[in-house]
C-alpha cells in the first residue's frame, strides 16, 4: 500500500491536526486506567470537541432478527439513553423520557446480508404492538454509539410485560448506489419481529461505570453477530490510497480508482472518500463534502457501493495530475449521537492532502 | 354497545357516530345537542340537485374569509357489491331508489346531509369494457419510498357528512340498518340490499373538536402525548388550520370536463395515523410553523396561534421558488410541508389543482386523519404527493427522507384508495361507458 501522508489542516493545524497522534489508536480504551471524571449528563461544550469515552458501558439484549426484502434487520434494547440529534450544525438533546411502564432504548440495525454492509442512512420507522393494540409508532433516527455503532434508535415505553410485535419499515434508499448495488434497495421493506418481554429481559440489561470516562477515546463496540457499520480498513479498500485527513475528530481516508464504479457517469479516475469515527472506525454518513483537485471543484456524492462501502465520491479527470486534494465539509454528519460523540464532528475545518 | 352517559354532550355524539349502529342512533337522538331541532328536509324532484355529487362548497358553512368549513361529523363506508361480475339492473335500481330516499329525507346541506357515492377501479374491473380516456383512475399504489399502505379495493365508497351527528347516524341506519324512516321519510330502498359494508370509518372536523377528543377518560388517545397539547381552537390535531380558500382548487377546476362522466371528479382517500409526541414535545411553535408551512413563515412571524390570522390564504405561493427553499434549508435545516406540496399543486396559470377535504379521526382510539382529495385526474394527486415527499431536496443531508422534511415524521399512511365520483346521473352502479 501507499505511504500515508501527514495531513495538513488549513485551520486548527497543530492541536487538532495532531491530536489523533497522542490518542489511543484502537478501541477498547474503556478498560484502560483513567481518572477522568464522568462527563456531565448534558455536556455544554461548543461542539468542537473530540470523541471521548462515554461514562458508562451498557449491556444490551436482542429481541429478534428478521429479513425484510433485501435487508436483514436486528432489533435490540438497552437502558433508555439520552442522545443528540443534529440539524445543520445545531445539536438538540433528546432526553430519556418517562411515563408509565418500562422505558427502553430500542435499536434497529439494517444490513445487506450478501456483503455485510450496514445501511447507515435511510428513513426508518418502528411500530410496536402489544396483544394486537398499537403501543407506539415513531420514525427513529440513524445514530452513532460507541457500543452499537451505526444504528437507528429511539426511546420507547413497554406498558407491561407481554407479547409484542415490532414492525420495522425500512425506507427506499435515496442515496446513490453503485456497482452490484445498482438497482438494489430501491423499495421500502418491512421486517416483522415478534417477541415476548418479561422480567428476565429486564434483568438482562444494565450499565456499569466506564473507566476513563471523559478521556479521549471510545469504549469497545459490543461483540455482535451482525455488522455495526464499520468502515473498511485502509488496507482493505480498493484503489490507490491518497492519504488520511482529519477534521472535527473524524478520519477521512481518500482513495483513487482508475475507473468509477458502475453507475457513475463520467470518465475516471474516481475519488472515494470514506469518513469514519476515530478508534472504532464507524462510518460517518450524511454529510455534505466537497473536493477540489486541479481544476475540479465540486461536491462529492453520498454513495453506497459493495466494495467501497458508504463513501463520498466523484469522477475527477484531473485527479491523476493534481498534487493537492482539498476537502471541505459544508454540512457536518446529520446523524444522531450517543454520549461520547456529541461534541465531535460538528465544527469541521477544511482539509488538504498532498497526493 | 353501552355509551358513557357522563360524557359531555358533544363528546357523546362523536362517540356515538364513531360507534354507529341502531343503539348509537337511539342514544344519540336523546343526547345530541340539537336532537330536538328539526332537520331540514330534502327534495322530491332530484333535478333540483346538482349533477356534481361533489358540489358541497355552496351547501356548507363558509366563514367571513371565504374559507369552507366542512360538516363536523363524517362517515366513510367502504362497500362491496353483493354479486360477482357486473351488477344487475335491479341492483342498480335499488341503489338509485335508496339514494333518492336520502335526497328526499335531508336537505343537501350541512344542516341536513351532504354525501357522495364513488366507485373504485376494482369496481370497473367487473366489466369487460374499460373506462374512457376522459377518466384518469389508476389502481391505488404506494406513493412514497417509505410507506406500505393497505389498498382499499372495495367497490364503492359512501361518504356521509353533516353538522348533525344524529343525521349521519340515521342516514347510515336507514341505508344499512333496520331503520324504516329517515327524517320522517319512509325508506323505500336500502343500499344494504345491493351493497355490503366492508369497512366503516368516522371523522370530525371543527375548531375545538380535536382538543376535546385528544383524551378519553383522562388518558391521551394513541398518538397524543401526555401533555395534551392540542390547542383549544384548532380544527386539526396538528394545531393549525388548513384548507384556506386561496390554497384550494375550485369545484369547477376538479370537475371532469368531458366524456360520459363529465360533471364527476376523482377522489383519492388516504388514512394517516398521526404520532404527535415529538411534534409537540420536541419542537417549538416556530419549528412547527417551519415544518407545517415554511421556514419563511416562521422567520416573518406570519402565523399566529392556529393560523386564523392568515385569512383566506396561507401565503405559501410566495415561498415556492427553489432559491427560497434552498436558503431555508441552509438557514434552518428544514423545509415546509405546504411549501413542498404546493410546488406541484399549481398549474401554469397558478391555479390550485387539488381540492382537499380532510377530517380528523379517533377510530380505534388512535389519532388519525381521513384525507380525501378531489382532482380532475387522479394522477394529479400522485404528483402533489410526490412533491410533498421532497425526495429532490434530500441531496442536502439535513433534509432526510422523513426528518426535517415537512411533517413526514409525524404521519404514517395506513390506507390508500382511488375512486371515481360520477355525476349524479351515473351515481348508481354505473357501467364504464354509460350512455
Amino acid at each position: 500500500m501507499h505511504r500515508r501522508r501527514l495531513l495538513t489542516l488549513l485551520a486548527g493545524a497543530g492541536t487538532v491536526g495532531l491530536a489523533g497522534c497522542n490518542r489511543p489508536q484502537t478501541a477498547g480504551t474503556s478498560t484502560d486506567d483513567g481518572t477522568g471524571s464522568p462527563p456531565p449528563s448534558t455536556p455544554t461544550g461548543s461542539g468542537d470537541g473530540g470523541v471521548y469515552v462515554q461514562s458508562f458501558v451498557e449491556r444490551m439484549g436482542r429481541l429478534g432478527t428478521a429479513t425484510a426484502g433485501p435487508y436483514r434487520v436486528a432489533l435490540l434494547y438497552t437502558v433508555p439513553h439520552q442522545f443528540w440529534t443534529v440539524t445543520n450544525a445545531q445539536r438538540s438533546l433528546v432526553p430519556r423520557g418517562g411515563g408509565d411502564g418500562y422505558r427502553v432504548h430500542l435499536m434497529a440495525t439494517v444490513w445487506d446480508p450478501e456483503t455485510g454492509i450496514a445501511i447507515p442512512e435511510t428513513g426508518l420507522s418502528l411500530e410496536l404492538e402489544r396483544d394486537g393494540a398499537l403501543v407506539s409508532e415513531e420514525v427513529i433516527y440513524p445514530m452513532l454509539s460507541q457500543r452499537m455503532g451505526v444504528h437507528y434508535g429511539g426511546n420507547f415505553t413497554f406498558p407491561a410485560d407481554g407479547d409484542y410485535r415490532a414492525l420495522i419499515d425500512v425506507g427506499a434508499l435515496s442515496i446513490r448506489r453503485t456497482g452490484a448495488f445498482r438497482g438494489r434497495f430501491g423499495d421500502p421493506a418491512t421486517a416483522e419481529i415478534p417477541f415476548r418481554f418479561t422480567a428476565r429481559d429486564r434483568e438482562r440489561i444494565g450499565t456499569r461505570e466506564s473507566p476513563g470516562a471523559g478521556d479521549p477515546g471510545a469504549v469497545a463496540p459490543m461483540d455482535t453477530a451482525f455488522p455495526l457499520g464499520r468502515a473498511p480498513d485502509v488496507e482493505a479498500m480498493p484503489g490507490t490510497h491518497l492519504g488520511t485527513a482529519r477534521s472535527g475528530d473524524a478520519v477521512f481516508e481518500a482513495v483513487r480508482l482508475t475507473d468509477p464504479p458502475a453507475g457513475v457517469d463520467g470518465p475516471g479516475p474516481y475519488l472515494s472518500v470514506s469518513a469514519r469515527t476515530p478508534y472504532n472506525r464507524f462510518v460517518l454518513p450524511a454529510m455534505s463534502l466537497s473536493a477540489s483537485a486541479g481544476s475540479f471543484d465540486g461536491d462529492l456524492v453520498r454513495t453506497l457501493d459493495p466494495d467501497l462501502g458508504y463513501h463520498y465520491g466523484a469522477a475527477i479527470p484531473e485527479l491523476t495530475e493534481a498534487d493537492r486534494l482539498r476537502l471541505a465539509v459544508t454540512m457536518p454528519p446529520q446523524i444522531g449521537r450517543h454520549e461520547g460523540y456529541e461534541r465531535a464532528f460538528l465544527t469541521m475545518p477544511p482539509m488538504e492532502l498532498s497526493i | 354497545m353501552d355509551f358513557d352517559e357522563s360524557l359531555p354532550r358533544r363528546q357523546f355524539v362523536k362517540a356515538a357516530v364513531a360507534a354507529g349502529g341502531a343503539s348509537a342512533l337511539s342514544a344519540c337522538l336523546g343526547r345530541a345537542p340539537r336532537a330536538g331541532e328539526p332537520v331540514p328536509t330534502g327534495v322530491s324532484d332530484i333535478s333540483n340537485l346538482p349533477q356534481r355529487q361533489h358540489a358541497w362548497n355552496d351547501r356548507v358553512r363558509v366563514d367571513a374569509d371565504g374559507n369552507v368549513h366542512l360538516p363536523r361529523h363524517q362517515t366513510f363506508l367502504y362497500l362491496t357489491v353483493d354479486a360477482d361480475g357486473p351488477p344487475e339492473d335491479d341492483a342498480r335500481g335499488t341503489v338509485e331508489a335508496a339514494l333518492r330516499t336520502l335526497d328526499r329525507a335531508y336537505e343537501r346541506s350541512n344542516e341536513g346531509l351532504v354525501y357522495s357515492l364513488a366507485y373504485a377501479p376494482s369496481y370497473f374491473d367487473r366489466f369487460e369494457a374499460t373506462l374512457p380516456d376522459s377518466v384518469d383512475l389508476p389502481e391505488p399504489r404506494r406513493l412514497s419510498g417509505f410507506e406500505n399502505p393497505t389498498f382499499d379495493t372495495q367497490d364503492a365508497l359512501l361518504h356521509l357528512a353533516s353538522d348533525r351527528g344524529d343525521v349521519v347516524l340515521e342516514a347510515e341506519e336507514a341505508m344499512f340498518g333496520d331503520r324504516s324512516e329517515a327524517n320522517g321519510v319512509a325508506v323505500e330502498a336500502k343500499l344494504g340490499d345491493a351493497l355490503t359494508v366492508d369497512d366503516r370509518r368516522t371523522g370530525f372536523i371543527g375548531a375545538g373538536m380535536p382538543a376535546e377528543r385528544q383524551a378519553q377518560a383522562g388518558e391521551p388517545i394513541s398518538g397524543i402525548p401526555d401533555s395534551l397539547p392540542v390547542p383549544e381552537q384548532s380544527p386539526l390535531f396538528m394545531g393549525f388550520e388548513a384548507g384556506f380558500a386561496g390554497n384550494q382548487a375550485t369545484e369547477d377546476y376538479v370537475t371532469i370536463p368531458e366524456g360520459p362522466f363529465a360533471g364527476g371528479t376523482t377522489k383519492h382517500v388516504a388514512n394517516l395515523r398521526q404520532r404527535l409526541g415529538d411534534w409537540y414535545d420536541e419542537q417549538s411553535f416556530a419549528e412547527r410553523v417551519m415544518e407545517m408551512f415554511s421556514p419563511s413563515h416562521a422567520e416573518q412571524g406570519l402565523v399566529e396561534g392556529v393560523g386564523d390570522n392568515l385569512g383566506a390564504d396561507s401565503g405559501i405561493d410566495a415561498v415556492l421558488d427553489p432559491e427560497t427553499i434552498q436558503q431555508s434549508i441552509s438557514d434552518h435545516g428544514r423545509v415546509g410541508h405546504a411549501q413542498k406540496a404546493a410546488r406541484a399543486n399549481r398549474d401554469a396559470d397558478g391555479n390550485v389543482r387539488i381540492l382537499r377535504r380532510h377530517v380528523e379521526s379517533t377510530d380505534d382510539d388512535v389519532a388519525s386523519l381521513h384525507f380525501p382529495s378531489l382532482q380532475r385526474r387522479l394522477s394529479t394527486f400522485e404528483e402533489v404527493r410526490a412533491a410533498m415527499n421532497g425526495d429532490d431536496l434530500t441531496d442536502n443531508p439535513a433534509i432526510r427522507q422523513r426528518v426535517n422534511n415537512g411533517i413526514l415524521e409525524y404521519i404514517f399512511v395506513q390506507n390508500r384508495g382511488n375512486f371515481l365520483v360520477p355525476p349524479r346521473r351515473h351515481r348508481a352502479l354505473p357501467t364504464p361507458r354509460p350512455a
